[in-house]
């Protein structure tokens, strides 16, 4: 089983590197090991993020891409689809029935023709409209919601502390 | 299910998490005791199963019994129906070349036909690849033994399962048009497709059969087993019958099905 998945993985980090989508790095954290892998995500123009740099681990189970990897952001960051410890929680990083979030029916899911590429695509454009709906982290849904001038502040010094300003 | 209720519920915390792993601990205990597809049982063993008490599926086995000679069972894991047909179908080409030459060209011309209704190429080609290495053990090495070590190699086997679930899901977006009243909830075929046939271990209605043998165009026959009536009712699924030309509609293979589960029947 591992062995379809390490095959899968080094055919995505090759075709990650070839095309690499515009704000988006990832590979494996050391090439001993590619079930962990290190991402860079740039913020999207024109949101509060812009200009940040927010690194994040992705976790492979051994029977991937039948199931989905795990993400976690590992600095700062505060969203609403993003739990205070860094973990992502979107509709991609879940198989249908698995349901913590109740995700609309609607919502993209994680099957296996799904891939790393797709996941951060999609974690981009998270960053870019915050799902308030299904929120992993309240409070950044309620201050995203009620006070989006405070949420944009909140968002700008995470961009200045991912870039160590 | 009665943590709302429970004094210790912690709102904070993430009982998902515990819920999915508890699942997974389940699946785990699942994959250990039962193999992806099992070697050749008798009815003698399997009406074992059932206690003495039950009269009404120890009778149903004995019809079956006097149809059939064996029984090979497959892992109660959601993927059973495709895992099944599978398995039947390649065996019985083993033995039919003509069959063989024409299910080797539709394998081969789907994968374009999927990536033509917008499935990913690249990811799309792991498993079609996969799938057609699966498939051509029906020439090397050509045995049922071939096959057996195949589908019980979870690289492959997935892998072939997959490919399955894709071709279901391509056949029902093809012909929308004529599935989408069988659909439950408000949901369009392609949402369909997504939550209840490509994910793995979503199990098989009798939408993702018809789905499959009319992408194919094999005919099966399927025995079902539940408490009605004495014996097991036969269903056959044969994607010809709206063609004029229905001369080969012989059930390429029979599949058992009791409440929830697909296993593959072996006439006498």
């Amino acid at each position: 089983m591992a062995g379809s998945a390490l095959k899968r993985l080094m055919a995505e980090y090759k075709q990650l590197t070839l095309n690499p989508p515009e704000g988006i790095i990832a590979g494996p954290v050391d090439e001993e090991n590619f079930f962990e892998w290190e991402a860079l995500i740039m913020g999207p123009q024109d949101t509060c993020f812009e200009g940040g740099v927010f690194p994040a681990r992705l976790t492979f189970p051994s029977d991937y891409p039948l199931s989905p990897p795990k993400m976690k952001f590992t600095c700062e960051i505060f969203h609403p689809n993003i739990y205070a410890d860094g973990r992502v929680c979107i509709s991609i990083l879940h198989a249908p029935g698995d349901d913590p979030m109740g995700y609309e029916t609607s919502a993209e899911r994680w099957s296996p023709v799904q891939s790393v590429e797709k996941i951060l695509l999609s974690v981009v454009s998270m960053l870019s409209e915050p799902n308030d709906e299904s929120a992993a982290n309240v409070d950044a849904a309620k201050t995203w919601r009620d006070d989006r001038k405070g949420f944009e502040e909140i968002a700008r010094v995470t961009v200045r502390k991912s870039l160590g300003l | 299910m009665d943590q709302n209720a429970d004094a210790s519920f912690d709102p904070s915390k993430n009982y998902d998490e515990d819920t999915l792993a508890q699942q997974r601990e389940i699946e785990k205990e699942i994959a250990a005791s039962q193999a992806m597809v099992s070697q050749l049982h008798t009815f003698d063993e399997i009406v074992e199963e059932y206690s003495q008490e039950d009269a009404i599926y120890r009778q149903k086995i004995e019809d079956l019994k006097s149809r059939f000679k064996n029984l090979r069972k497959t892992r109660g894991d959601g993927n059973c129906f495709y895992r099944a047909f599978g398995f039947a179908y390649l065996e019985k080409l083993l033995n039919d070349g003509k069959e063989y030459k024409r299910f080797l060209d539709i394998a081969q011309k789907s994968k374009d036909e999927l990536i033509g209704l917008g499935f990913p190429q690249f990811t799309l080609e792991d498993f079609h690849d996969t799938f057609m290495d699966v498939v051509k053990m029906v020439e090397n090495p050509g045995t049922v033994d071939g096959l057996f070590q195949a589908f019980n190699d979870a690289g492959l086997s997935d892998y072939f399962v997959v490919y399955l679930r894709l071709l279901v899901s391509g056949h029902l977006q093809q012909n929308a048009d004529s599935y989408v009243y069988f659909i439950d909830g408000e949901r369009s075929v392609k949402e369909f497709c997504s939550q209840e046939v490509e994910p793995m271990g979503k199990e098989s209605d009798h939408i993702h059969i018809v789905s499959l043998t009319k992408a194919l165009q094999i005919a099966i026959c399927v025995e079902y087993m539940d408490r009605e009536g004495e014996k097991c009712n036969s269903f056959k699924f044969n994607p010809f019958e709206s063609l004029a030309d229905d001369t080969d509609t012989a059930p390429a293979f029979t599949l058992l099905y009791r409440p929830g589960h697909y296993d593959i029947l072996y006439p006498l």
